[in-house]
C-alpha cells in the first residue's frame, strides 16, 4: 500500500464540484509526498479531468458510461473500489455531499476499509488515520482512530478550504467497470431542482436570523429576511419586535416564544435581555451585531460585531451570496 | 411483504454529556438510552407500510449491548412491531458502525427482508453509514435521504424521493432494497399504556453478533465538550465588506456552520 | 421498601406520562389557564394513549395500575399542568367506588363503556352545606319502589359540566349520619340532573369545576353502589386509594417550580454574578430541592403500602398534606426568585402557586387531614 490517495470526483452544472476541491485539499495533506489521483463516473467526469489536475491530481479514472449517470448515488462505489485496487491507493476521500455520503458505507465494506463520515481533520496518526468529526448534534466531537491499512473518509461541508491550485499534466485512464446489475432495476423518473427556499420553520432550523428592536422600523426588517433568505434560515424576532406588532408573534424567540438551539443563530439589533436569551443560548454558534459594545449580548455569542447594522447587514447579505455561489 | 427495521439505543436529546474516565467515549452512567427521533421516523414509517400493504410483517432488529438494547426493542414493539431480533454486542463496543452493519446484516440475511429500513443516522454519532454498509452486505442496492416512500401494487416496486445534490429526485425500485429515510417527515405515533404493559412480556430473540477479529476497524480516541463561551471574539473591521468578509471566513472554517 | 430504583416497565411508563405532558399538555397550559379554556382535544388524545382509567382492572378494558404505578404517571402529567391533571384522573376518583363497591356485573356494565371510548365521570360527594363535614351531607335518597329518588346539590365538583356519569353519595336517612349515606351511579342522561356553569377559578383552570343538583332523579336500586349505609365507607376508602395520587400531583407542581427557579438563577445576573452564587438564593433552592425530595418520598411510601395490601390512611395523609403544603412553598419561593418577573403573568411560575393551592384544599383539606394524622398516629399509643 502505498501513501496514494484516491479523491472522488463529483460535477455541478459541468464543473468541479467545490466540495470535491475541498476533499483534494485534503488528500493532498494526506497523501504526504504520495500521489492524488481521482476517479470521475459518468458523462460529465472526462470535462474535469483538466480541472483536477490544475488541483494536483496526477491521475484520474474514468467510468465514462452514461449507464453510471441512472443510478443510484451509492452504486458509484463499485466504480470506486474498482479505481482504488488499480490506483494502489490506501485512503479514499469524498467531499460533503449526499451522493457521496451515500457511497462510503457500501464502499467501506467492498473495499475492506475502515471509515468515517462528516470529519472536520484528518491526519496520519500511528500508521493509521485520526479523525475527528462532530456527534450529538455538535455538541461533542469524537476524535476516532481508524486502522487495518485502508480507509474511507467522507468531508464535513464547507469544513476545510479550497486548496490553492498546483497544475500537473492532465492524465485520464479509462475505467472498465460495469454498472451492477442489481441496480438496473431501479430508475430515477425525475428530479425537481432546488429552488429557492421557501424558509425552514423557526424550531427545525439549522440557521436562525433574528432581529431586534435595533431595526427600528417595520420596513427594515426586510434586511434580516434578506440575510435569511442568502443563508436558507429561518426569521426569528424578539418580544420588542413582535410586541410592536412588526411581525406575528409566532416569530418570537424567547421566553414567552419560541425555544430554538439551531447550528448557527445570528441576532441583530438584539440587546441580549435574559427574556430573549432563555430562548437560543443553547445555539451551537451565535453571532451578534449590535451597535452597542455593551450588550449583554455578546457575553453569550461567539462572535462579534460592533457596528450599524444597516451597514453590516447588506454588506453580510452580499458576502454570503458570493460565498454561497447565488446570483 | 417482509419489513426489517434497524435501530439503535442511543441517549435522550437531554442528556448532559460527560465524557468517561479516560477521556475516549461519552460516560454512560446515569445516561438515559432511547429509541431516537429518526429511528422512531423508521419504525413509523414501516407501520405506516404495514397498513397500506396487506400480509405485511415488521421485524425490528438492534445491535448492541445489554439492558439498553432490548429497552429500546420493547419500546419498538408498544409501537406496533411484530417481532424483534436483538443482536448482542460486548459491553464496550468500539462505536464504529461498520461493526453494527456487519452484525445487523448477519442477523437479516438469515430473516425474510423484502425491505430494509433505517432512520437517517444513529442519534448519538451520527454517522449513516449503516444503510449503504447494509446495502453492500446483503447485497442489495440500497438510496439514503428518503421521503415519501410508497408502494405501488400494480407492478411491486416502491416509489420514494430522495435528496439529492440537484434537487429532489424521483425514484421508483423493486425488492429487496435497503431504504435510509431523510429525517422525520412523518409523524412517529406514540405507543399505548397497554401496548406498553404488553410489549414488557413479548419474546425478543437474541443472537450473539459473530464479529470478524480482523475486520478493518475505527476505535474512539477523544470525546470532547466544547470549551464553555467566554465571552464574544470581537471582529475588527475598517470597512462593512472586511467585517462580513471576515465573519463569513470564521463562520467556514473556525467554527464551521456555513451552510 | 429497600429498593429505591424503578423496573423498566415502571420507566416506561414514566416516560409516557412524560412525552405526553411535555409535548401535549405543556404547550398549551398557559393558553388554558389565561382563557379558562376546557382543552377537550388533549383529555381525549391522553384517553387513545391510555393515560385515562388507570385503575380499571385490565379484563374490563383498563390499564390496571397499581398506586405506585399511577403516582409515577400523575406526577409527570401535573410537572406540565396540574389542571389538565385533575382533569385527566378525575376519572379515576369517579370509578373507584364502582371498582371497590360494586358487584362484577356494575363493574362490567359500568366501566367497560370508559375503556371503549372517551367519556368523563365526576365524584360528587362535597355539597354546599358541609365540605369536610362530608358526614352531614344532605342530598336525599328515597326509596320509591325499585327505585331511589335523589334531590339535592353537589358543588365543586370537577368535570361536572363534561362528564356523563356522575358517583353520588346520598343519604336515606339523615337522622343516622354516616350510617345513612349510600353511594349511586346515576348517568348524566337522567331526567332531573343538572350540571352548573363552570366555575372561575383561582388555578386548575384547565380543569372544569361546577355544581350538579339533583331533582327527582330516579335511580334503580341495580344503580346502588353496596347496601345502605355503605356509602360513607366506601367514600373515605376511595379517599384513600386516590390520595397518594393528590401527593403526586403536588409534587409535579413543585418539581416544575423548582426546575424554572434553579434554571433561571443560573442565567439571571445581578452584583457581577448569577444569582444562584449568592447565598439567600442558595439556601431557597436547598430548602425548596428537600421539600420536593421529600414529598416525592413520601408520596412512594403511601403508594407503596397501598399496592401491598395496607390500608395507608396514615401514609397517604401525611403524603398529602405534606406533598401539597410543599407546593404552595416551593412554587412561593419559586416566585421569589424570579423578582419581578415572578410576577408577571408572562412568566410561568406565578401560575404554579395558584396551581398548587388547591391542592391543600380538595380530596381532603389539610386541616382535616391533621385531625386524620393525628387520630391514626394516637391509635399507636392508645
Amino acid at each position: 500500500m502505498t501513501d496514494t490517495v484516491l479523491v472522488v470526483a463529483e460535477s455541478r452544472a459541468g464543473h468541479l464540484a467545490d466540495a470535491t476541491r475541498e476533499a483534494i485539499g485534503v488528500a493532498r495533506a494526506l497523501a504526504a509526498g504520495g500521489a492524488v489521483e481521482a476517479v470521475a463516473l459518468g458523462r460529465e467526469g472526462t470535462a474535469l479531468v483538466n480541472e483536477l489536475a490544475q488541483l494536483g491530481v496526477a491521475r484520474t479514472f474514468l467510468a465514462a458510461d452514461p449507464a453510471w449517470d441512472e443510478v443510484g448515488a451509492s452504486a458509484a462505489a463499485v466504480a470506486v473500489a474498482a479505481a482504488a485496487d488499480r490506483s494502489g491507493a490506501s485512503l479514499v476521500v469524498v467531499g460533503g455531499t449526499s451522493g457521496g455520503r451515500d457511497l462510503v458505507g457500501r464502499l467501506a465494506v467492498r473495499w475492506n476499509a475502515a471509515a468515517a463520515t462528516g470529519v472536520t481533520a484528518a491526519e496520519r496518526a500511528d500508521g493509521g488515520l485520526r479523525v475527528r468529526r462532530p456527534i450529538f448534534g455538535g455538541r461533542a466531537t469524537e476524535t476516532r482512530r481508524l486502522e487495518g491499512g485502508r480507509g474511507v473518509l467522507s468531508l464535513r461541508p464547507h469544513a476545510f478550504p479550497v486548496p490553492p491550485d498546483a497544475p500537473v499534466p492532465a492524465h485520464a485512464e479509462p475505467l472498465a467497470v460495469e454498472v451492477p446489475p442489481a441496480w438496473r432495476a431501479a430508475k430515477r423518473t425525475g428530479v425537481r431542482a432546488a429552488g429557492p427556499s421557501s424558509g425552514p420553520g423557526l424550531t427545525d432550523a439549522a440557521i436562525v436570523v433574528s432581529g431586534g428592536r435595533g431595526v427600528r422600523a417595520p420596513e427594515n426588517f426586510a434586511l434580516i429576511e434578506a440575510l435569511a433568505a442568502a443563508l436558507g434560515a429561518a426569521v426569528g424576532a424578539s418580544r420588542a419586535v413582535t410586541d410592536a406588532g412588526w411581525r406575528p408573534t409566532s416569530f418570537q424567540v424567547g421566553q414567552t416564544g419560541r425555544a430554538v438551539s439551531p447550528q448557527l443563530y445570528i441576532a441583530v439589533g438584539i440587546s441580549g435581555a435574559i427574556q430573549h436569551l432563555v430562548g437560543m443560548v443553547s445555539s451551537r454558534v451565535i453571532v451578534a451585531i449590535n451597535s452597542d459594545a455593551s450588550a449583554p449580548i455578546f457575553k453569550v455569542a461567539d462572535y462579534g460585531i460592533v457596528g450599524d447594522l444597516f451597514q453590516i447587514v447588506p454588506a453580510l447579505t452580499a458576502e454570503v451570496r458570493k460565498a454561497r455561489g447565488l446570483a | 411483504m417482509e419489513i426489517v427495521v434497524c435501530v439503535k439505543p442511543v441517549p435522550e436529546a437531554e442528556t448532559r454529556l460527560r465524557p468517561a474516565a479516560g477521556g475516549a467515549t461519552l460516560d454512560p452512567e446515569a445516561v438515559k438510552f432511547v429509541l431516537a427521533g429518526y429511528d422512531e421516523s423508521a419504525v413509523e414509517q414501516a407501520l405506516l407500510l404495514r397498513e397500506a400493504v396487506p400480509d405485511t410483517k415488521v421485524h425490528v432488529v438492534a445491535y448492541g449491548p445489554a439492558p439498553r438494547t432490548e429497552e429500546v426493542l420493547r419500546a419498538a414493539l408498544a409501537l406496533g412491531c411484530d417481532r424483534a431480533t436483538w443482536v448482542e454486542a460486548p459491553a464496550q463496543t468500539t462505536g464504529d458502525p461498520l461493526e453494527a452493519a456487519r452484525a445487523l446484516a448477519a442477523a437479516i440475511a438469515g430473516a425474510p427482508h423484502d425491505l430494509v429500513l433505517c432512520g437517517k443516522q444513529a442519534g448519538d454519532d451520527e454517522a449513516g453509514l449503516v444503510p449503504s454498509a447494509l446495502g453492500e452486505l446483503l447485497g442489495v442496492p440500497d438510496f439514503e435521504l428518503v421521503v415519501d416512500l410508497r408502494w405501488r401494487a400494480a407492478d411491486g416496486r416502491f416509489t420514494f424521493e430522495r435528496t439529492g445534490d440537484a434537487g429532489a429526485e424521483q425514484w421508483e425500485c423493486p425488492t429487496p432494497v435497503v431504504i435510509g429515510l431523510q429525517q422525520a417527515w412523518n409523524d412517529p405515533r406514540t405507543a399505548k399504556l397497554p401496548n406498553i404493559l404488553k410489549s414488557r412480556k413479548a419474546p425478543i430473540a437474541k443472537v450473539t453478533a459473530a464479529l470478524a477479529a480482523d475486520a478493518p476497524k475505527s476505535r474512539p480516541e477523544k470525546f470532547e465538550l466544547p470549551p464553555p463561551r467566554t465571552g464574544a471574539k470581537m471582529i475588527e473591521y475598517k470597512t462593512p465588506e472586511e467585517a462580513a468578509a471576515k465573519l463569513v471566513k470564521l463562520l467556514r472554517e473556525e467554527a464551521k456552520v456555513f451552510p | 421498601m429497600p429498593d429505591f430504583s424503578l423496573t423498566p416497565e415502571q420507566e416506561s411508563l414514566r416516560d409516557l406520562a412524560r412525552k405526553f405532558a411535555r409535548t401535549e399538555m405543556a404547550p398549551h397550559a398557559a393558553e388554558c389557564d389565561r382563557a379558562a379554556r376546557f382543552p377537550e382535544e388533549i383529555y381525549r388524545k391522553a384517553w387513545e394513549l391510555g393515560l385515562m382509567n388507570l385503575n380499571v382492572p385490565a379484563e374490563l378494558g383498563g390499564s390496571g395500575l397499581g398506586a405506585f404505578d399511577q403516582c409515577l404517571m400523575v406526577e409527570e402529567l401535573a410537572y406540565a399542568c396540574g389542571g389538565m391533571t385533575t382533569s385527566i384522573i378525575a376519572n379515576c376518583l369517579a370509578l373507584e367506588p364502582i371498582l371497590l363497591g360494586g358487584t362484577p356485573e356494575q363493574k362490567e356494565r359500568f366501566l367497560k363503556p370508559f375503556c371503549a371510548e372517551y367519556r368523563l365521570a365526576s365524584f360528587c360527594l362535597t355539597e354546599p352545606s358541609g365540605g369536610s363535614d362530608a358526614a352531614a351531607l344532605r342530598t336525599r335518597a328515597r326509596k320509591d319502589g325499585e327505585e331511589y329518588v335523589l334531590d339535592g346539590e353537589k358543588c365543586f365538583i370537577t368535570n361536572a359540566p363534561h362528564a356523563s356519569l356522575y358517583t353520588v353519595f346520598a343519604t336515606v336517612d339523615p337522622e343516622r349520619k354516616a350510617r345513612g349515606i349510600t353511594a349511586f351511579v346515576v348517568p348524566r342522561s337522567a331526567p332531573g340532573v343538572t350540571p352548573g356553569k363552570d366555575e372561575e377559578k383561582m388555578g386548575h383552570r384547565a380543569s372544569s369545576t361546577s355544581t350538579v343538583r339533583f331533582e327527582g332523579v330516579r335511580v334503580p336500586v341495580s344503580d346502588r353502589l353496596g347496601a345502605e349505609g355503605e356509602g360513607f365507607g366506601l367514600a373515605m376508602r376511595t379517599l384513600d386509594h386516590t390520595r397518594a395520587g393528590i401527593g403526586a400531583l403536588a409534587t409535579g407542581i413543585a418539581q416544575a417550580a423548582l426546575d424554572r427557579a434553579a434554571e433561571y438563577s443560573l442565567k439571571r445576573v445581578t452584583f457581577g454574578k448569577p444569582i444562584a452564587e449568592h447565598q439567600a438564593i442558595q439556601a431557597k433552592l436547598a430548602d425548596m430541592v428537600q421539600a420536593v425530595h421529600a414529598a416525592r418520598l413520601l408520596t412512594w411510601h403511601a403508594a407503596w403500602t397501598i399496592d401491598h395490601g395496607g390500608r395507608g390512611t396514615l401514609e397517604s395523609s401525611i403524603a398529602k398534606t405534606f406533598a401539597s403544603d410543599s407546593a404552595l412553598h416551593v412554587a412561593d419561593e419559586a416566585i421569589q426568585t424570579f423578582g419581578g418577573y415572578g410576577y408577571m403573568k408572562e412568566y410561568p411560575v406565578e401560575k404554579l402557586l395558584r396551581d398548587a393551592k388547591l391542592t391543600q384544599i380538595y380530596e381532603g383539606a389539610n386541616e382535616i387531614q391533621r385531625s386524620v394524622i393525628a387520630r391514626e398516629l394516637l391509635r399507636e399509643y392508645a
